[in-house]
């Protein structure tokens, strides 16, 4: 039997790309279990889902614990050691980031491939859904599924011409998927980005929630305080001197503020992830 | 032609309502139910379901009697919900029961403390008269749905039949699940026939004021369901499942239980719904070490495979039982009828009486070989640690 | 009546704390923060299960789905015996909870007559169990349980007029709002929030998740609403007298509205035209009963 985690955050498909891996092992002849955590988790929200695959009909209704590989689908995410953590030895880690494998903060007795999956799914979809384009990269790392396999479960769940785009994208991804290299690391960086999940009430930080950030133009900008009345999160501050600025820890990315914005003073740029 | 799709429990639930050829759903979303009522709507919006009347409720109150009310004019009726809806409907549920209206329902565990799964839902509801049917993955959701209906109708029970299963781990949870063709389906299942008309020119259509059906203030109506249906439900239940087994090939034991290397066992395990399958897997690994486990998959809760206990009970030296909900100050449900059960067969194996999963927690197979493990040292000591033991 | 409020008197503290755990450009978070910025510090905020909004920073309590109207009456009869008629008795109830599963018991409650003070973020769909029908859902949307195909063209009816329902209870104060007017909405809120009496407010909340647009464009889906009177912004006083807040010289096609969103996508030309002329003679009503100030049934 082998065992897959799946790292991503509620809106990135990682729940659909959990039972597309399920579907693909059907197709090429194996039984498959795809289940998925998630409770009230809203878009933005992190969330995990497992698959197993095996050859006869899978009874174990746990969740994974020592997965042989795992997926991440969030580019912030991927920078967290949590992706890396009880892998089997010798276990693979399949990255979304603009980062090479070798240049990631993980650590343990792991291989990792990584791919910008964010970018093709832009490219492809013009949306930063990234499941199937991570898929086709899975699909090249891991032998247990084949490319053949994840394509027909695609079409099983986007039919179509969506599903077109989404073949587009995953195969975009298996092409440009890195090698799988040893992660240097021994030990894994003391410091751990905290990631804040979901669930009701108020949250700490969502900074990591967002794709896109606004920048204000200050010089462009008039003064009329739609940006900060029509933002969910009150994540615009108005200032002393009559200009808005983002509270980091709040905002979302969702794009009102640049929307309602009557002089377009407020751009929406994609987050450049960093290494702490 | 048989077929084969990867699909979530909650699918493989309105699947089996297709089969069966449901006339009348209705149903208020409730996690981890929701996703039955949306692939409802979509068979309903496809035209795949023929004559199909799907209502989206305002409520479970109302859910439960639109279908209620909707099986006794003799449409084969559905509803599904979970947890906290389940309590809201409980007023009309004990009607359905009382007016001998065979419908199913699924209940998509969620524990009445939490979100996430545990029994206490469906075990809260055990007064009224309906039939338990707890089960492990969605093949079993898909078969025992379609069978549920079969049971229910059946002359000698005429009862509302309940499916339960775990809400995430099974309801959202998604696997390889066999689709029976319909045709096979329909010579198997008969079209339903409400047990008296209500229709003007039917001459044994019930003339009166209308009102709750309580059983027409007949003092002794929870007798005569226990002692009628209830009891009858048992053979039913064991009859329906010899058939569709022979139909599909898939067997679930003879229907209340379900044993899973018993033979040769020196104790036995007993797990409800979709614990039974770690149980299981527990289980190999217990006879690969030499540990001789075997276990009993408890499907039926209503009516209790009392017999079936009985006949066990002299084989085994112990009986660890594993109960996924409790009822406070009263313990684990299964392991009191269980030991109920025994008392009148003169053989006392060593009852053992576990209690975990509560909201959700996990259990996992380690967990089950540990028990396992447990029961064995409790039959060499010939004494359980005091129940309920906390997993 | 509310009374006209400008930007500049929107006051800078929050009554919410955020973030808050709804998702991006949630209309009902929106509808919140702006509430709370108005409604001051006391009261007791009474919640049932609904999608997350945005925590407030006052007291809070709740009931079950279906209990939202006992809920209140409890809460307003216990202040009134302990004599803190002071503090008042609200609550933010989401669509499903205020006219669909809670409907019965929020009517009961409003012709007791009950002192409470009733906000409802309307997003037309159980949002927090992932879009399914309530009593708000809009003819034609399509929600995960009105889907579309052969035998169905989504929701097969006109959502509930919840405000002239409840205004057949006579209550004192009844109005509608929108997150596109923030001004209007806290104008509304801080004149109901001192009324004796039932008094309800119901906002439109845009959820991109049900409602299936770019989450950027949740105010534009809101504006463009209340622009084509789909969303009509207006107040009924004593279950009669009416008042219009925002009348355009002329409205916008809805298609404006229901273009962007792809809940209607599926909708033909005839489905179109048959909810313009819903939503025109209905606004031409509400254009009558604002020039006679009072709703004639």
């Amino acid at each position: 039997m082998i065992e897959i985690r799946l790292h991503g955050r509620g809106g990135q498909g990682a729940v659909t790309a959990s039972r597309i891996i399920a579907a693909a092992a059907f197709e090429d002849g194996r039984y498959s279990q795809a289940i998925p955590m998630y409770g009230t988790e809203r878009r933005g929200a992190p969330l995990t889902a497992y698959v197993r695959i095996d050859n006869v009909r899978v009874r174990e209704r746990e969740l994974v614990h020592t997965p042989d590989y795992s997926i991440c689908f969030d580019e912030f995410i991927s920078m967290n050691q949590i992706i890396a953590n009880s892998l089997k030895p010798g276990g693979v880690v399949l990255a979304n980031t603009k980062f090479k494998a070798e240049e990631l903060p993980l650590a343990g007795d792991i291989k990792i491939a990584t791919v910008d999956a964010t970018g093709i799914a832009l490219k492809h979809l013009g949306r930063p859904i990234t499941n199937t384009a991570i898929l086709g990269a899975f699909a090249k790392i891991c032998p247990e599924i084949s490319m053949k396999g994840v394509e027909k479960a695609i079409y099983k769940y986007f039919p179509g011409r969506i599903g077109d785009m989404n073949i587009a994208a995953a195969r975009a991804s298996y092409e440009q998927v890195s090698e799988l290299v040893p992660a240097i690391n021994k030990e894994a960086p003391k410091e751990v980005v905290e990631i804040v999940s979901g669930g009701y009430g108020a949250l700490k930080d969502v900074s990591g929630w967002r794709v896109f950030e606004p920048v204000v133009d200050e010089e462009k900008c008039i003064g009329c305080k739609n940006c900060w009345i029509y933002c969910p999160e009150a994540a615009l501050e108005w200032t002393a001197n009559n200009k808005p600025a983002m509270i980091s820890r709040s905002c979302k990315g969702c794009g009102v503020c640049a929307n309602e914005c009557p002089v377009k003073a407020i751009e929406m740029k994609r987050v450049e992830v960093k290494k702490k | 032609m048989v077929d084969y799709e990867v699909m979530v429990g909650n699918k493989a639930c309105a699947v089996a309502c297709k089969l069966a050829r449901v006339k009348v759903a209705a149903a208020f979303p409730i996690t981890p139910q929701t996703s039955i009522t949306e692939y409802l709507s979509e068979l309903y919006a496809s035209g795949e379901m023929p004559g199909f009347e799907f209502v989206n409720a305002e409520g479970e109150l109302s859910a439960q009697i639109i279908v209620q009310a909707a099986a006794r004019v003799g449409a084969r009726s559905f509803t599904c919900t979970a947890g906290p809806g389940l309590q809201f409907m409980h007023h009309p549920m004990n009607d359905t029961a009382s007016g001998r209206t065979p419908l199913v329902m699924a209940v998509v565990h969620r524990g009445l403390k939490s979100m996430q799964p545990d029994h206490s839902d469906l075990m809260d509801q055990s007064w009224l008269g309906w039939v338990h049917l707890y089960v492990e993955n969605a093949q079993e959701i898909l078969d025992t749905t379609i069978m549920g209906y079969k049971i229910g109708e059946d002359a000698r029970v005429r009862l509302p039949v309940a499916v339960g299963y775990d809400g995430y781990v099974l309801s959202y949870t998604a696997e390889p699940v066999e689709i029976p063709p319909q045709d096979m389906i329909d010579n198997w299942l008969p079209p339903y026939k409400p047990p008296r008309s209500l229709f003007y020119d039917s001459p044994e259509a019930p003339i009166g004021r209308g009102g709750g059906d309580r059983g027409g203030g007949d003092p002794n109506m929870a007798w005569k369901i226990h002692h009628g249906a209830v009891e009858a439900a048992e053979s039913v239940i064991k009859e329906v499942t010899a058939d569709w087994a022979k139909l599909t090939g898939r067997s679930y034991g003879n229907g209340m239980i379900q044993e899973y290397k018993t033979e040769g066992a020196e104790v036995i395990l007993t797990a409800m719904g979709t614990v039974a399958g770690s149980a299981s897997a527990a289980v190999d690994k217990l006879w690969k070490d030499g540990k001789k486990v075997g276990l009993v998959k408890i499907r039926s809760f209503v009516p209790f495979p009392r017999k079936d206990f009985q006949e066990l009970a002299g084989k085994y030296s112990a009986i660890g039982v594993f109960d996924r909900s409790i009822q406070p100050g009263m313990g684990g449900p299964s392991y009191r009828e269980i030991k109920n059960s025994l008392f009148d067969t003169g053989s006392y194996p060593v009852v053992a009486g576990f209690v975990g999963g509560l909201s959700g927690k996990e259990v996992t197979v380690n967990d089950f070989v540990k028990l396992g493990e447990k029961t064995l040292e409790f039959a060499k000591a010939k004494k359980a640690d005091a129940h309920p033991i906390w997993v | 009546m509310s009374e006209r409020m400008t930007r500049p008197q929107i006051p800078l503290e929050e009554g919410v704390i955020t973030p808050g755990s709804t998702c991006q450009g949630c209309g009902a978070a929106m509808a919140a923060r702006l509430t709370f910025k108005v409604m001051g510090p006391n009261v007791i905020r009474h919640g049932i299960p609904c999608c997350p909004d945005q925590s407030s920073k006052s007291p809070s309590t709740g009931s079950v789905f279906e209990g939202g109207g006992p809920c209140l009456t409890g809460t307003a009869r216990a202040l009134k015996a302990l004599g803190r008629t002071d503090i008042k008795a609200i609550a933010f109830f989401g669509d499903g909870g205020t006219y669909d599963i809670g409907f019965g018991g929020l009517m009961s409650a409003a012709q007791r007559n009950e002192n409470v003070f009733v906000v409802t973020k309307d997003n037309e769909a159980y949002m927090n169990t992932g879009g399914q029908h309530s009593g708000g859902s809009p003819k034609y949307a399509e929600t995960t349980t009105d889907a579309v195909g052969p035998n169905s063209r989504g929701s097969p009816v006109h959502k509930i007029n919840a405000a002239f329902a409840f205004a057949a209870m006579n209550i004192p104060y009844i109005a509608t709002a929108s997150v596109a007017f923030p001004e209007d909405l806290m104008a509304k809120v801080k004149y109901a929030k001192d009324i004796e009496g039932f008094r309800i407010l119901l906002i439109q909340s845009p959820c991109p998740v049900g409602w299936r647009y770019d989450p950027a464009k949740t105010i534009e889906v809101a504006r463009s609403g209340v622009q084509s009177g789909i969303w009509p912004l207006y107040e009924i006083e004593n279950g009669s007298s009416f008042k219009l807040n925002y009348k355009p010289k002329e409205l916008k096609p809805i298609t404006e509205y229901l273009k962007p969103q792809a809940r209607f996508r599926h909708m033909t030309e005839t489905e179109v035209n048959e909810i313009q002329v819903y939503t025109t003679a209905k606004w031409e009503k509400y254009l009558k009963a604002d020039e006679l100030k009072q709703i004639v049934f």
